[in-house]
């Protein structure tokens, strides 16, 4: 990397590994010889706290926006009630089958036959798990809320693309929006939207909704100059140029942030009970206060099936389906993979399957075909659209068969609820396992030593030294890390971020906070890039690790938080397992990704240089990784913070404690002070690890 | 495709128009714990078979979230509250000094007493490692068998999980001089965990709990003497009992009177409410059914609770 950095390898080299290693060498030493002049645990000054009330200005303002904002609260919450009531009336009282045929037409028509499977595995999870009713309820909610955030997110996000001044104004909001603690808003939600789904949604939206802004700005900003010219000089007008150009242009990046917006909000489901929501949150809920793990399991994985089909869903919405690269002579396989198809038993399978594919095509043409003529014989254009969608017009027609069967059939031809005898539990399984694991010994030891490694030589100590560092010294540290890595605006940033922990009272727990984080995001790396590495050699390690870590990031923490709590016992250890089981994937994501782009020629090369294959991935391939993996550590950042709201729960400690501490006892102003003390440090960590990322780049000489 | 969207939408009015019911609809949430939830199941089904009212039963975590729901006339009313643990009683409800914005009905009849607690086979039986353990004196005496990594030589006392609660642990260990740590696991979830994982494996653990709760039902805990609760000495005392009661909206009273004289008469004593808990923690009963069982099984005493002017 050195090399790379500095080519010239003369004169005095600030940059180098040595140099660096020296710097944190001289800073470390520096720093013990200030912890053991001073030596007892540091408070920030009580003149800056006392005259600082940031807490009571926030609490006044809340009972202004109470005493005067409510009924404009109320009228959209009435509004948006109406809604979320007519949706999940609807969808509580049709046949399931309604449901199945509305997902996995779709799907088949989109991402194929896998597709169509996992969805229709996923809805039928629902009613063997016995949840039915709440992932409807669920459904709806998600339904209502994912669709306003993308009308709204839209709307802002195109704004913001044609101003880079509102554009600078949104950012830092969008920042808040992401990483404010739920638990700060949830309590104010109830007063100003009511109890129910309707608060919920709104919850969700305020989570939900930066992508979809961030993404259509950025789709809208990354149409070509040259194509936006050539609509000017054929005298387009700016609606035209919004509606013609630039938005379909943008689509593809508008459908990434739906993509990532329908993820965000139902990693938010589960909070939704704080609220009264209901739903499969309640579930959960309902199980994890009786400790209940495997009822937990089950309302935790009905929201990972949702979670799963909605995301290849709108993936394979968004992409272009690619053609399969087939050999001469080859049959395209639809369900099995392509490389078994050498195998006779396989094509067999196929040929079968083709044909009902051929005969489903044939048919379901044949009726778009006579629907797309009727219609065209009222209106053209109607018709031709409709004769471009035929998955829409065969989902509608089997929803109404189906409904009709429901209203007019005789009783024992109507479709109905999901099938009683089609259910099935693994709660108790689930639950007597973990019994039997929480007193194996040879396990719990294992799990001991892990708690005792973590406290004794990673959290004690780290933590010890943030607390009993004076303040202005941590402050100075910290700041000129900053600088030196991005600049004079992010020291100040950062200098500014750490007074307003200290002032508000808040300095011990940001540095706890930042001890959590650093250890949690720490154990991530050590984990987590080896796997990565694996993933990337081995396309089997890819195959088992991505539903495992789809599955990571969509289960609410809930239902890992009590077998994590059985095993590890209530300590901050516990809280630090949990944050990794969150924050992990991307990094394990990330590294995988990286390594494959890496060009095949380097692997030559290398090899035609002797050169061993762990020598090629340490000293060649991770180096060129390295700005992928960057950003997939940016991300576990972000989510290791985001799980600090979540840890108290699990005996979890620092801001995210003072933010649970405070809705405890309805206390807005001092939840939302210590919410923008965790969102201040993600905004900063953040800034300095896209700053590393482009320095990474640069010294590459990609960008 | 004209018919489709017509039997879409005809489908869609048909599910809209719900019936009412006649006394109207009533809001209340249920509670996170066995016995409170069970205490309002009773309420709720009376209301339901006797009274002509519809009750949308709202799950959510009993705390604040409730007080802002009925301040805002969301819900109209909560069962069960206990002093101890409302962290708004103080701001919201008049007999504690609060705005009246929460309005307190009566007492449930249920009386709740905290304490410290160890396992019972700590002290009894053949592996008994603390046998002579019985008051807060002889806490400092076997202060090392409640070591853990992170309380050093100290001993380790689970104190209230929520630091909001009126617990008072930290001056009451001060008071006390006893040797141990305080830690404060932050959600009841993981109290009882804790709890229960440490008494799966026969560890020693103490650790601060309640009676009555469901927990009691899974384990077998014993209490440890505190010096009999005094106001002059509280905090270094016992707890006072919990007189818990309900409550709800201002204004119920004057929109459903009679749901409101129901929640007045309404009393449950401690040990029906045990018996009821068994039924639902270890016989694995339905809430509503033991609910209804009861009713079935104790006529005379809830009839009388019933408003005869309905």
């Amino acid at each position: 990397m050195a090399d790379i950095a500095n080519p010239t390898g003369k004169g005095l080299d600030l940059n180098g590994p040595w140099a660096r290693a020296g710097g944190a060498a001289i800073i470390l030493i520096l720093s013990l010889i200030v912890l053991y002049t001073i030596g007892e645990e540091q408070v920030f000054p009580e003149a800056a706290t006392s005259r600082f009330p940031f807490a009571d200005w926030v609490n006044n303002a809340e009972d202004w926006l109470k005493a005067n904002l409510r009924w404009l609260t109320r009228a959209i919450s009435s509004g948006v009630g109406w809604a979320l009531e007519t949706v999940e009336e609807f969808l509580w009282t049709v046949s399931w089958w309604v449901v199945l045929i509305g997902l996995v037409v779709p799907s088949l028509a989109y991402g194929g036959l896998r597709l169509a499977i996992i969805t229709t595995l996923g809805v039928m999870m629902w009613g063997a798990f016995d949840m039915w009713y709440e992932a409807m309820s669920t459904l709806s909610m998600m339904g209502i809320s994912v669709g306003l955030s993308i009308f709204f997110g839209v709307l802002i996000g195109v704004a913001s693309a044609q101003s880079d001044r509102f554009e600078a104004a949104v950012r830092p909001i969008l920042d808040t929006m992401q990483v404010m603690p739920a638990f700060v808003y949830l309590l104010p939600a109830i007063f100003f939207f009511g109890i129910g789904p309707t608060a919920a949604t709104m919850a969700v939206m305020i989570y939900a909704m930066p992508p979809m802004i961030r993404l259509t700005n950025l789709g809208i900003r990354q149409v070509p100059e040259t194509m936006v010219e050539a609509a000017r000089s054929y005298g387009c007008t700016p609606r035209q140029m919004l509606f013609k150009v630039q938005i379909p242009q943008a689509l593809p990046s508008i459908m990434l942030g739906v993509n990532q917006t329908i993820m965000m909000a139902l990693a938010l489901a589960v909070l939704a009970v704080f609220v009264g929501g209901g739903g499969l949150g309640e579930q959960v809920w309902k199980a994890i206060v009786k400790l209940k793990v495997g009822w937990s399991l089950e309302g935790g994985l009905c929201i990972v099936a949702m979670a799963i089909i909605f995301d290849r869903l709108s993936q394979a919405m968004s992409s272009q389906p690619e053609a399969p690269k087939l050999n001469r002579g080859e049959m395209l396989f639809r369900l099995l993979p392509q490389s078994w198809e050498p195998y006779f038993l396989a094509r067999w399978i196929e040929q079968t399957i083709n044909v009902v594919w051929v005969g489903v095509a044939t048919v379901s043409t044949a009726i778009t075909r006579a629907v797309a003529k009727a219609v065209g014989v009222i209106s053209k254009p109607a018709g031709e659209v409709i004769g471009k969608r035929p998955h829409l017009v065969m989902a509608l027609t089997l929803i109404a068969i189906i409904m009709i069967l429901q209203e007019y059939a005789p009783r024992s031809w109507r479709p109905g609820d999901y099938p009683g005898d089609w259910e099935f539990s693994i709660r108790k399984p689930v639950d007597d396992a973990i019994a039997a694991l929480t007193i194996y010994p040879p396990f719990y030891s294992v799990t001991q030593w892990m708690r005792a490694i973590t406290y004794l030589y990673f959290l004690k100590p780290i933590d010890f030294f943030l607390t009993h560092l004076p303040w202005w010294y941590v402050s100075v540290l910290f700041t000129a890390i900053a600088w030196y890595i991005a600049g004079w605006r992010l020291g100040l940033l950062t200098v500014l971020s750490l007074l307003f922990c200290g002032a508000s009272g808040l300095w011990g727990l940001t540095m706890y906070t930042i001890t959590g984080t650093t250890v949690s995001v720490l154990f991530c790396l050590l984990i987590g890039i080896p796997f990565g590495v694996w993933a990337a050699y081995s396309r089997l390690a890819d195959m088992i690790l991505r539903p495992i870590l789809d599955t990571m990031q969509t289960i609410p923490a809930f239902v890992y938080l009590v077998p994590a709590l059985f095993f590890f016992g209530g300590n901050p250890t516990t809280a630090v397992i949990a944050t990794v089981i969150y924050a992990i994937p991307p990094v394990i994501r990330a590294t995988a990704l990286g390594l494959r782009q890496v060009p095949v020629e380097v692997d030559e090369v290398a090899r035609s240089f002797g050169t061993t294959p762990l020598q090629a991935l340490v000293k060649l391939k991770i180096p060129l990784a390295l700005p992928s993996i960057m950003l997939g550590v940016n991300q576990t950042v972000i989510m290791a913070l985001a799980m600090q709201t979540v840890t108290p729960l699990v005996a979890g400690l620092g801001l995210g404690k003072e933010v649970y501490d405070a809705m405890n006892i309805a206390d807005t102003g001092k939840g939302l002070t210590a919410g923008l003390g965790i969102v201040l440090m993600a905004v900063v960590l953040d800034r300095l690890s896209l700053a590393i990322t482009a320095n990474q780049w640069a010294a590459l000489g990609l960008k | 495709m004209k018919t489709t969207f017509a039997l879409v939408g005809a489908a869609i009015g048909l599910a809209v128009a719900a019936p009412a019911s006649a006394g109207g609809l009533l809001k209340a949430p249920v509670a996170d714990w066995t016995g409170g939830a069970v205490t309002c199941e009773i309420i709720h089904q009376i209301l339901e078979n006797e009274m002509d009212y519809k009750v949308k039963r709202i799950t959510m975590p009993s705390g604040p979230g409730v007080a802002e729901g009925l301040r805002g006339g969301d819900l109209d009313f909560a069962c069960e509250t206990w002093p101890s643990y409302s962290t708004t009683k103080e701001k919201y409800v008049t007999e504690y000094g609060g705005d009246g914005s929460v309005k307190y009905f009566a007492p449930v009849g249920v009386i709740g007493q905290s304490g410290y607690f160890v396992p019972r086979y700590m002290i009894e039986g053949d592996g008994a490692v603390a046998p002579d353990l019985k008051t807060y004196a002889d806490l400092n005496k076997y202060k090392g068998l409640f070591k853990t990594l992170e309380s050093g030589d100290k001993g380790r006392l689970i104190g209230c999980p929520v630091a909001a609660w009126e617990c008072k642990d930290a001056e009451r260990i001060a008071g006390l001089s006893l040797d141990y740590q305080l830690v404060e696991l932050g959600s009841e979830t993981a109290h009882w965990a804790e709890m229960k994982a440490a008494y799966a494996r026969k560890e020693p653990f103490l650790a601060y709990a309640w009676t009555p709760h469901w927990i009691f039902a899974e384990l077998d805990l014993v209490e440890i003497g505190l010096p009999p609760h005094s106001e002059e000495a509280w905090p270094v005392s016992d707890w006072p009992e919990d007189v818990t009661y309900n409550y709800g909206r201002p204004d119920l009273s004057d929109d459903h009177p009679q749901v409101v004289q129901l929640i007045e008469n309404f009393r449950l004593s401690n040990d029906e409410q045990a018996g009821l808990i068994l039924a639902i923690d270890i016989e694995g009963k339905d809430i509503e059914d033991v609910a209804s069982a009861w009713l079935a099984d104790n006529k005379s005493t809830w009839t009388n609770w019933v408003p005869q002017t309905n």
